[in-house]
């Protein structure tokens, strides 16, 4: 090999590397999530965008699955935004609730407590007016599951 | 406390077009479908399905929920007030079970 190809070979690989990790699922997600958002929402993950706007509170530890509170909170007008939806990647059923919300609410706000059986990430979904879907992810560590 | 025995709390003052935070507490096992370890027969599920928050008899949410809710659920939600009213939760479950709890809000 000379050194024109040496070269060129690992322009190639290095471009391969960080490229590589963008192809994958963003975040990690699983295979039941991805088949509850198809039924849900019509949409897969990668179609949904994360943002700032939307605000996600849950602890980083939680000590029982059984009980861990969460917080959706969005600066987003109501107006703008449809309906709202919780998941858990990898609970059995990854579905949690989801929020029929009008102008009426005059904010975007949900809380609740809900059951994980293991360490997930927690997702937070908003349908906006105008079709589009943006959500919310925080990674939560369960010590002792509470499913089941 | 009996299943569907719940708790609904609301400011008794707010301002005109003030958000408040609804909160609500309902008594429910809200378990999964799973297996008895004992003699290995199915339980059916028993959970919350549906509830819905009326003011002044309009509807403003309705929230959709399984066995991924803890048991005993509690939940707050938002809600803008331009006149007095009465808030009202009305609630069901998969056995059938309907039940519905109202509060009052004053606005000045």
């Amino acid at each position: 090999m000379d050194r024109r190809t040496f070269i060129a070979l690992s322009a190639v690989a290095v471009m391969g590397l960080t490229l590589a990790p963008t192809l994958q699922p963003a975040f990690g997600s699983t295979p039941r999530l991805e088949e509850e958002l198809q039924k849900r929402l019509g949409v897969r993950l990668a179609q949904i965008k994360e943002v700032g706007e939307v605000k996600l509170t849950a602890p980083t530890i939680a000590e029982s699955g059984a009980n861990v509170p969460i917080t959706v909170e969005s600066d987003i007008p109501i107006d703008r935004v449809e309906h709202l939806w919780v998941f858990v990647d990898k609970n059995p059923v990854p579905w949690i609730a989801d929020v029929k919300l009008t102008p009426m609410n005059g904010q975007v706000y949900f809380s609740t407590r809900i059951k994980m059986g293991e360490t997930s990430n927690v997702r937070a979904i908003l349908k906006l007016k105008d079709g589009s879907y943006v959500m919310a992810t925080k990674e939560v560590k369960v010590t002792a599951g509470g499913c089941g | 406390m009996a299943v569907g025995a719940g708790i609904l709390r609301v400011p008794k003052e707010a301002k005109k077009g003030e958000v408040v935070r609804v909160q609500m507490v309902i008594t429910h096992p809200m378990s999964p479908p799973r297996k008895d370890p004992a003699t290995g027969q199915e339980v059916p599920p028993h959970t919350l399905t549906k509830l819905e928050l009326f003011y002044n008899n309009r509807l403003v949410s309705t929230v959709n929920m399984g066995a991924g809710i803890s048991a005993n659920p509690f939940m707050a939600i938002a809600l803008k007030v331009e006149e007095s009213g009465v808030v009202r939760i009305a609630y069901e479950d998969n056995k059938g079970g309907k039940w519905d709890r109202t509060a009052e809000i004053k606005v000045t």
